[in-house]
């Protein structure tokens, strides 16, 4: 049986999603004012070019679900992912976590009127705090304060070294 | 010939003064560092250094960025080496026989091999880079519209069908880069496209936070979706590199340099490429193939010296043609750009001294990897055992500020955080994110040669097919994509074996 990294089943989903945004492409560019009043012509309207790659990357999609479908098939749907090799994963939780607290960073931390150097440290603190814990293997105890006080440091560190590197050495604002 | 030695000459000396190698020492250190730092790529490393040196004057900053190139395509062998982690994509090939001497009791050697493999590639590298740069830049002068619209064709599907595993997949991520290039004003009649009535949308992606987030973003998301391997160095012997290596070698080092630097050429193929075809030459000219991947300083010199003399390589399209080698040296020319400096054809006439002090920089961030070769492998050592739930929060607090720091627009944050979640994506789903660089990169220089060609030959496309430079670029795309068929491949296939 063959074997493919990804499950052709993702790859029939993702070339299905390529067609339907070419199409969507195809036809917003289609609709795109042709600026005729300005000299323009068919071939300098602001739509062709968004439009021709619009239609190629259905194209593309349309191939992706054609091949997809044949590895369906031929891989009984059952294929695949010889990932025996591959990187051990932690528990999902700990990816959405991690992703949750970089959202809420650059969305609510920075750029909202807090000071950024406070933003900063409370985000750090938080993610090294919690991941540190998370990693650690189960038989080693450290106690909580350790981890607590090992974030702070952390925190304060970077809240203090990149807007001095940023702000004062390179003269780039921050947000 | 002599013209460039003394514009060389002149430019080594314009960068020997405290402030420059201050510059050198620090920014190879920093490249090193997050070249050997699994995780943490060369594109990533350059894009952020762009932020950062965003206020420095034009040399002082270009100089910050190539020596962090460098320095990163060579921090990558440590890791590679040490831990069989490789630091960077381009040091994947130095994996297998690094990490095999490591395992021998002779990871000093290997690093020395990697040190002189390094510089050694990065000097051919330099010095293709001073000779073809005039060279190509006059052929370039008579490129027209037509044959930047297939040049940059050629980039993307070139990219899309070496970057990855599946050409497919590659050319879709190119396609996809191309469209994000269509966002906001277009060239000519500056007509708002996919912007929806907002303001920051109206004037496109800017590319350093896209590529912050493609690279950086995603990478951090990969990152803590993985449990981080144990690190475990053992003792080991002398780093400094051994004459004997450099001559018992030295063919594998000119072949290597040589093909590391026309991988560099082509655009968008990038280090990767150029250290598993440098390490593929080798072990085909190689009396003893079978030590391949079981400790061969053969392979391990091939794979660190074509990865290091891609990145001179890379630079030659930039500086000719204003279009990337690799996706490090997209964001290098983004660089370029922004701090004034206008790569392409009219390099060599209009500013013909900054080519040489492109070279100079590459020799300089050369001298810089041999220094950090020789002295910093213990610290790198306690630098990667420094664990991932530290580093990852630092490094997006860099990407965050990056991103800010290119127009102090809240928009480029968001601009970050959703190019690292696309990049997310495509990767889990087994696509390239090289090409889709490189289609933003080239997508307007595509469409404004297609339609201003248009418009010059009044809608015919027989010039795009016949002018010959036009001619030769399309076969090379047609062939190229064409065996990647399996029907055409198997037709070769079964003329090869009748043939035989």
């Amino acid at each position: 049986m063959t074997s493919y990294t990804v499950h052709p089943r993702s790859d029939l989903r993702s070339g299905f999603f390529w067609v339907a945004l070419g199409a969507l492409i195809v036809l917003s560019s289609w609709r795109m004012d042709r600026l005729e009043n300005q000299g323009a012509t068919l071939y300098s309207a602001p739509g062709l070019w968004p439009g021709i790659v619009g239609l190629i990357l259905a194209l593309m999609g349309g191939a992706l679900v054609w091949r997809s479908r044949r590895r369906v098939r031929t891989s009984n749907a059952k294929a695949i992912v010889a990932a025996d090799d591959g990187p051990q994963l932690v528990p999902r939780m700990h990816f959405w976590l991690a992703a949750t607290m970089f959202f809420v960073y650059a969305v609510l931390l920075v750029g909202r009127g807090l000071p950024f150097w406070f933003g900063t440290w409370l985000f750090v603190t938080a993610y090294v705090w919690v991941f540190r814990r998370a990693q650690r293997a189960p038989d080693v105890v450290v106690p909580q304060w350790r981890d607590a006080l090992f974030a702070l440091t952390c925190a304060v560190a970077t809240a203090t070294v990149v807007p001095f590197v940023f702000e004062r050495l390179f003269y780039v604002r921050l947000p | 010939m002599f013209d460039g030695l003394v514009a060389f000459g002149h430019s080594l000396t314009t960068f020997l003064d405290p402030l420059s190698i201050g510059i050198v020492l620090l920014s190879s250190l920093v490249g090193v560092i997050i070249g050997a730092l699994p995780g943490l790529t060369a594109t990533m490393g350059i894009a952020l250094m762009t932020t950062l040196t965003i206020k420095l004057p034009s040399n002082q900053a270009l100089l910050v960025l190539v020596c962090t190139y460098v320095g990163a395509i060579y921090g990558g062998s440590r890791s590679a080496i040490l831990l069989n982690i490789p630091g960077t994509p381009a040091s994947a090939a130095a994996c297998l026989d690094g990490h095999a001497l490591a395992k021998q009791g002779l990871a000093g050697r290997a690093m020395g091999i990697a040190t002189s493999g390094s510089v050694m590639g990065t000097m051919i590298g330099m010095f293709f880079l001073a000779l073809f740069t005039p060279i190509l830049g006059d052929l370039a002068l008579n490129f027209g519209a037509f044959e930047f619209f297939w040049l940059a064709v050629f980039g993307v599907v070139i990219a899309g069908t070496l970057t990855g595993d599946d050409p497919l997949k590659g050319w879709i991520a190119g396609v996809i880069g191309i469209l994000c290039a269509t966002v906001g004003q277009e060239g000519i009649y500056a007509y708002e496209r996919f912007s929806f009535d907002n303001r920051d949308l109206a004037g496109g992606f800017n590319l350093v936070p896209a590529l912050v987030g493609a690279f950086g973003f995603a990478e951090l998301l990969m990152a803590a979706r993985e449990r981080p391997p144990p690190v475990a160095v053992d003792r080991f012997d002398s780093v400094i590199p051994r004459l004997a290596d450099l001559l018992a070698h030295w063919k594998t080092i000119v072949r290597s340099g040589v093909i590391g630097t026309f991988m560099g050429i082509l655009p968008g193929v990038g280090e990767d490429i150029a250290a598993w075809s440098s390490y593929a030459a080798a072990k085909r000219a190689s009396k003893v193939p079978e030590t391949f991947g079981k400790g061969s300083i053969d392979g391990l010199m091939a794979a660190e010296t074509g990865d290091n003399a891609c990145v001179p390589g890379a630079m030659i399209p930039v500086l000719t043609l204003g279009i990337p080698g690799s996706a490090p040296a997209a964001v290098l020319m983004a660089a370029m750009l922004i701090h004034g400096v206008r790569p392409g054809p009219m390099i060599m006439i209009e500013a013909p001294s900054f080519v040489y002090d492109v070279v100079a920089m590459m020799f300089f961030a050369s001298l810089g990897i041999l220094f950090y070769g020789l002295t910093l492998t213990k610290v790198l050592i306690k630098v990667l055992m420094v664990p991932k739930s530290i580093i990852v929060p630092i490094i997006f607090v860099l990407c965050v500020v990056g991103s800010f720091a290119i127009a102090s627009r809240l928009f480029d944050v968001w601009v970050m955080l959703g190019f690292g979640v696309l990049g997310y994506v495509l990767r889990r789903l087994d696509y390239p994110v090289a090409p889709l660089v490189l289609g933003m990169v080239l997508g307007d220089l595509m469409e404004k040669g297609l339609r201003r060609g248009l418009v010059l030959s009044d809608g015919s496309l027989v010039p795009f097919l016949t002018r010959p430079i036009c001619a030769a670029l399309w076969i090379t795309i047609v062939i190229v994509v064409l065996l990647k068929f399996p029907a055409v491949r198997a037709i070769f296939r079964r003329r090869s074996a009748a043939a035989s």
